[in-house]
């Protein structure tokens, strides 16, 4: 087994992990440019790029209504076939219920106007479509080659044991689901953890402990 | 320190914004000189952009390595149907993170190489599909997008040209095989991300059954410093079959990993040595893996005179791929790694063909088995065997990137695989 390599460069993925760098984590992580995005998608280009892994989820929301169902018909425009928006549709559901049950996937299909064996067969092929209700913080360890080659294992077992839970399950308290997840894409960073819709880069097992405090105080 | 990786042996062409928060927006990237590659392609015309891009020699950074300016001479020149141009930003090959960095230090800079592309080939509409774990750099992303529009950058009558072009930025829900191409039409269409076969190609028959391009987000980031400068500028760094610069990720036992952008041919033991600062605590290198997960392994002795091009990387018996240096140091349990490899393969193979669907769950199994030290000298006969018949005999290639690392890691390090076998013990060669 491989011993840690503890980089001397620390990526500043968050606050509390800042190392040698002069930048700050809103910088890194582009906050202030990009502000608050309005509910109701803005401009029609950008209405299908919306976070949908967020700590607070209704499971009960409507399809769609409000500043929502603006979002959704913007998203609709920029597709030239209904089901060229199913995927930003499931999505902005997610966004809303936290989770795509089969009734959901129904109603889209309703909305769209596609079969619902068109809309089930899209969203049981798609990682990120939690199929049934996850904790408030969805924690995904990477442990692919880079990560694996730098503690990933471990990271992974610290969070099941700070979080007391078994893969895949949620804690009994309903903050922490905690899944395995291939790779983010972060590989210089290792190990890379996302957590709802953020990363959380150079995780090392020690740290397991403060982030999720850093998560219970403060919401990510 | 404002960003980590910052070597003076870097050229950093497309990485030059990288760690300046300033550079993000659409002023701070015109005060750099932003979009001035756009109102050079827009004086010499969609066939002076491919002229360019060809002269350039810029190679797709995705991987392949196929030569840009020809992928897009290939797309019909009249357009009698619509023209999609797509920009494939699901990076998702274990050890590559370029793209994810591009996109959120230098939105702009990938915004205005969409735009490029699309009025060489006569898109009207450019799709940037994220992968869906991307949210901190979509929102990035679509910050400058909707800047672009507010600043006549994007949409209709581009810098008062006339030109009319949308783009969109599609998030989408998690799927390496969504990386592949065609992969990436079908799930832009709503679809399950499964790969088409080819013929017909995409420039015939695409996204929407229309002529479409795919470029990866590195490939398009250099365009607007191609067409701003001229392609005999982009020749200046680089070989002659590979030319330019290109971002190398190095990720795994060095210590400092990040990307460096770096000139095609650099020196690999000069990468790992001198730019990366050497190995981790000073240990022996054991294993490469050069161009991302689906290449073969290289032993340190291929790298020693290994150069980090196209051809380069070919000659040491691997590929270049995107540039996606893993570095593994004597201590690392080659079986174990080339095991989580695998079982990734296993995890992402969308399943239609046979070989792919089949070949490495068991793959998976066999190496498992070998790992607890259950296995047999066969069962590398058996790994060797089903490597064959997974190579070549699928629609995409997801099912022979599974078998390279099989394949080189038992040429390359068997003695690892017997001493699991005959010993049981895991190999702890330090």
């Amino acid at each position: 087994m491989s011993a840690p390599s503890r980089a001397p460069f620390r990526n500043p993925g968050w606050a509390g992990n800042v190392g040698e760098f002069d930048l700050s984590e809103a910088d890194v992580r582009g906050t202030g440019y990009v502000g608050e995005r309005p509910l109701d998608g803005g401009h029609p280009s950008v209405a299908p790029s919306y976070p949908y892994m967020l700590p607070g989820k209704d499971p009960g929301a409507v399809l769609f209504e409000g500043p929502y169902l603006e979002r959704f018909e913007k998203i609709r425009s920029r597709y030239p076939t209904a089901r060229g928006a199913l995927i930003p549709t499931l999505n902005l559901a997610q966004e809303l219920r936290g989770h795509i049950s089969p009734e959901t996937m129904d109603e889209v299909a309703e909305l769209l106007g596609l079969a619902t064996a068109e809309v089930r067969g899209t969203v049981t092929f798609y990682t990120m479509y939690n199929k049934r209700p996850v904790g408030r913080f969805l924690i995904q360890v990477c442990t692919n080659i880079s990560c694996s080659l730098c503690q990933g294992t471990e990271v992974l077992d610290a969070f099941l044991e700070h979080t007391r839970t078994e893969l895949g399950e949620t804690s009994a308290d309903g903050e922490f689901t905690v899944i395995e997840v291939e790779c983010l894409a972060a590989c210089g960073f290792p190990v890379a953890v996302q957590i709802n819709s953020h990363y959380y880069e150079n995780v090392v097992p020690d740290e397991v402990p403060a982030l999720l405090r850093r998560l219970r105080e403060h919401g990510r | 320190m404002a960003y980590p990786y910052v070597h003076e042996r870097e050229v950093r062409v497309i990485s030059r914004n990288f760690g300046d928060p300033a550079a993000r927006t659409l002023e701070g990237y015109r005060a750099r000189g932003g979009y001035r590659g756009l109102a050079r392609a827009l004086e010499i015309g969609p066939a002076g952009v491919i002229d360019e891009v060809k002269a350039s020699g810029l190679r797709g950074r995705g991987g392949a390595g196929f030569p840009t300016g020809l992928k897009w001479s290939f797309m019909p020149k009249a357009a009698v149907k619509p023209h999609y141009l797509l920009c494939n930003a699901d990076e998702s090959e274990p050890g590559t993170f370029k793209d994810r960095e591009l996109i959120r230090w230098d939105p702009h800079q990938l915004i205005e190489g969409c735009l490029i592309a699309a009025y060489a080939m006569g898109s009207r509409h450019a799709y940037i599909y994220l992968r869906g774990e991307f949210f901190e750099a979509s929102q990035v992303l679509a910050r400058a997008v909707e800047e672009a529009y507010a600043e006549g950058c994007a949409g209709e009558d581009i810098l008062g040209s006339g030109a009319h072009i949308d783009v969109t930025v599609h998030v989408g829900a998690g799927a390496y095989i969504c990386g592949e191409e065609t992969g990436l039409m079908n799930s832009l269409e709503g679809r399950r991300g499964e790969p088409r076969v080819k013929p017909p190609f995409p420039a015939a028959v695409g996204v929407y059954s229309m002529p479409t391009t795919i470029n990866n987000v590195e490939t398009l980031a250099a365009v607007p410093h191609i067409v701003e400068h001229g392609g005999e500028w982009y020749r200046r760094w680089g070989t002659d079959k590979s030319p330019g610069t290109k971002l190398f990720c190095v990720s795994g036992h060095v210590e400092k990993p990040g990307n460096y952008e770096l000139p095609l041919g650099f020196p690999m033991m000069d990468l790992i040595e001198d730019v990366c600062g050497g190995m981790a605590g000073g240990r022996a290198l054991k294993s490469v893996i050069p161009g991302g997960s689906s290449v073969p392994l290289m032993d340190a002795e291929d790298c020693r005179e290994c150069t980090l091009c196209y051809e380069g990387v070919e000659a040491a018996g691997s590929m270049l791929g995107c540039a996606s240096v893993i570095v593994m140091d004597d201590r690392t349990d080659i079986v174990r790694e080339v095991r989580r490899m695998v079982q990734f393969y296993a995890h992402e193979s969308c399943g239609q063909c046979t070989p792919c669907r089949e070949g490495t769950a068991w793959m998976t199994q066999v190496l498992r088995r070998i790992e607890a030290g259950g296995g047999t000298e066969a069962d590398l006969d058996t790994l060797l065997d089903m490597s064959a018949q997974m190579t070549g005999t699928t629609i995409c290639v997801l099912s022979d990137s599974a078998a390279a690392p099989v394949v080189s890691s038992i040429e390359k390090f068997r003695d690892e695989y017997l001493a699991l076998i005959h010993g049981g013990a895991r190999a702890e060669v330090a």
